[in-house]
C-alpha cells in the first residue's frame, strides 16, 4: 500500500481549493516531513498528484501522515499539504479505505462519545487515586449521536 | 470577563493517564483556579484521526462543548495538544459566517447556539501566564535533580496563524516553566519535532522511527528527563521507547515542585521510571 497509483482514476479534474495548485514544487515542505524522511508520505508528492489531477483518495500512504503541520509552517506560498492530506482521507474514508484503528475509534465515539474505552485498569488507577469513577452523561451520548447523523462521519464507511 | 474556567481532560487522560489528571488537579488548585469538570464533555474529535475523516463532524462537536461553556460563561482549559489544537482552530474557522450558520443549525436540535464569545487555554499557557515571580512562589520543593528535555510536541505551535499560543520556531514557554519551577532545563527546541504518535497505530515501524530521531537529541543533551504539556508525546515517549528517558507531564514536575505527595503524581505508574 506504500506505492501511489498513478493515473488510476479517469474522472474529471477538481480542484475545490485552488490554494493546493500554487504550489511551485520546491520540497521544502518534503525537507521538514518526519514521515517522509522515514519513508513514509512525500507531502510534495501528494500535492503534485493532486494539481495534476491523479490524486488518489484511496492510496494507503496518504493514513501515513502524523498531522504534524510540519509542510505547512514551512511552505512559503501557505499551500498547506497537511490540509490537502486530511480532504483526500475524506474522501477515501466514505469509499471504505479508512485504516482500522481509525474505523474503531470512530464506532466508538459514536456509540460512546469518547475515543478510548475505559478499562479495569482505568478502574483501578482512578480508585488508587482517589479520583472519581467515570461515567458518560446519556445525554452526551445522544447528542454525538445526532451529530454524527447530520455529518460526514456517519458516511465514513465501516467494516 | 469569565466566571472561572471548564476543565476538559478529554479522552487519553482520564482512561489511560489518570495520573496525569491527578496532578493537573492538583497544580490547578494551588493556584487558585476555579476549573471544575466540563459538563457534557466527548471527544473532541482528534485532529490526527478522527478530524480527518470527517471535518464536519470535529467542528459540531468542538462547538457544542464551546457553547455549553459559552453559555455557563466560562473558558475551556484543556490538559493536551490535540485537544486545544482541535478546539483553538474550530473557533478559527467558525468565525466564517456560513459555517457557524452550518454549525448552529445542528445545534439548534439540542438547544444550543455557538457565538464565538468563549476562550480557550492550554494549561502550558494558564501556568506561563501566571509568571515567574508567582510560579517561584508556588514552589517548595527542590527538583533541581530533574534535568529536563522539554519537548513542547506539535499542537500547541503548528499550524501557525490560526490563534495557537505558542511560536513554531524556539518555543520557551515550556522550558521557562521548568525553570521556574527550580528544573534544569538541558536542551533547546529550535524546530520542534513530532514524535511520530499519530501514525503508532497505522505504522509502528514508522513512528518508531520518528521517535528514535526525536529521543535520540534529548538523550545526547545531559537530561535525564524528557518534559512535555501533551498526553499524546507522553504516551508516545513512556510506552515506546525501548531504551529510554522517562518523561514527565508538566503538572507532574509542576506537582513536584509545589510539595505533592507521591500518590497525587503517581510516577509509579509510569512504564519507564524516574530516577530522581
Ligand atoms: S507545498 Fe509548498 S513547500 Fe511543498 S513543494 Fe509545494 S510550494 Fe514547496
Ligand atoms: S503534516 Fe503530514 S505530510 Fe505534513 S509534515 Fe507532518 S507528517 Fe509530513
Amino acid at each position: 500500500m506504500r506505492k501511489s497509483r498513478i493515473g488510476a482514476d479517469d474522472k474529471p479534474m477538481r480542484f475545490e481549493d485552488e490554494r493546493f495548485l500554487m504550489c511551485h514544487q520546491c520540497s521544502q515542505c518534503s525537507g521538514v516531513c518526519p514521515s517522509e524522511r522515514q519513508g513514509g508520505i512525500n507531502p510534495r508528492e501528494i500535492v503534485m498528484r493532486y494539481a495534476a489531477g491523479i490524486a488518489d483518495p484511496s492510496d494507503g500512504v496518504l493514513w501515513l501522515c502524523t498531522m504534524c503541520h510540519s509542510c505547512a509552517e514551512r511552505c512559503q506560498l501557505d499551500v498547506r499539504p497537511a490540509e490537502l492530506i486530511s480532504m483526500l482521507r475524506q474522501e477515501g474514508a466514505e469509499k471504505g479505505s479508512c485504516p482500522r484503528s481509525f474505523q474503531e475509534e470512530a464506532k466508538l465515539f459514536m456509540r460512546t462519545g469518547l475515543s478510548f474505552p475505559s478499562t479495569g485498569l482505568t478502574k483501578k488507577i482512578r480508585k488508587e487515586m482517589g479520583l472519581p469513577e467515570l461515567v458518560q452523561d446519556a445525554r452526551t451520548v445522544e447528542d454525538i449521536a445526532l451529530i454524527a447523523s447530520k455529518t460526514r462521519l456517519g458516511r465514513v464507511r465501516l467494516e | 470577563m469569565s466566571d472561572g474556567s471548564y476543565l476538559f481532560r478529554g479522552c487519553l487522560i482520564p482512561t489511560r493517564l489518570p495520573y496525569l489528571e491527578s496532578s493537573s488537579k492538583y497544580v490547578i488548585d494551588r493556584m487558585g483556579i476555579d476549573a471544575k469538570d466540563l459538563p457534557g464533555a466527548s471527544c473532541c474529535v482528534e485532529p490526527i484521526g478522527l478530524k480527518t475523516i470527517a471535518e464536519d463532524t470535529w467542528m459540531v462537536t468542538v462547538a457544542r462543548m464551546l457553547a455549553i461553556a459559552e453559555r455557563d460563561g466560562r473558558d475551556v482549559l484543556t490538559l493536551c495538544n490535540g485537544c486545544y489544537l482541535s478546539f483553538v482552530e474550530a473557533m478559527h474557522v467558525l468565525r466564517t459566517k456560513e459555517r457557524a450558520d452550518k454549525v448552529n443549525e445542528v445545534l439548534d436540535q439540542i438547544g444550543l447556539e455557538y457565538k464565538g464569545d468563549v476562550k480557550v487555554r492550554h494549561i502550558l499557557d494558564l501556568v506561563h501566564s501566571l509568571g515567574e515571580e508567582r510560579l517561584r512562589a508556588l514552589v517548595s520543593t527542590d527538583v533541581s535533580m530533574v534535568h529536563v528535555a522539554p519537548h513542547t510536541g506539535c499542537h500547541v505551535l503548528r499550524p501557525s496563524g490560526i490563534g495557537l499560543v505558542e511560536i513554531p520556531y524556539a518555543p520557551r514557554m515550556l522550558a521557562d516553566v521548568a525553570t521556574w519551577s527550580g528544573a534544569r532545563v538541558d536542551h533547546s527546541e529550535e524546530w520542534p519535532e513530532c514524535c511520530g504518535g499519530g501514525v503508532s497505530s497505522i505504522d509502528e515501524t514508522l513512528s518508531s522511527k520518528m521517535l528514535e530521531r526525536v529521543t535520540g537529541r534529548y538523550k545526547g543533551s545531559g537530561a535525564n528527563c524528557i518534559l512535555t504539556p501533551c498526553p499524546f508525546c507522553f504516551s508516545q515517549f513512556d510506552l515506546r521507547q525501548k531504551e529510554g528517558l522517562p518523561v514527565l507531564y508538566i503538572s507532574e514536575l509542576l506537582a513536584m515542585a509545589m510539595g505533592a505527595p507521591a500518590n497525587v503524581v503517581g510516577l509509579k505508574y509510569h512504564r519507564i521510571r524516574t530516577n530522581f
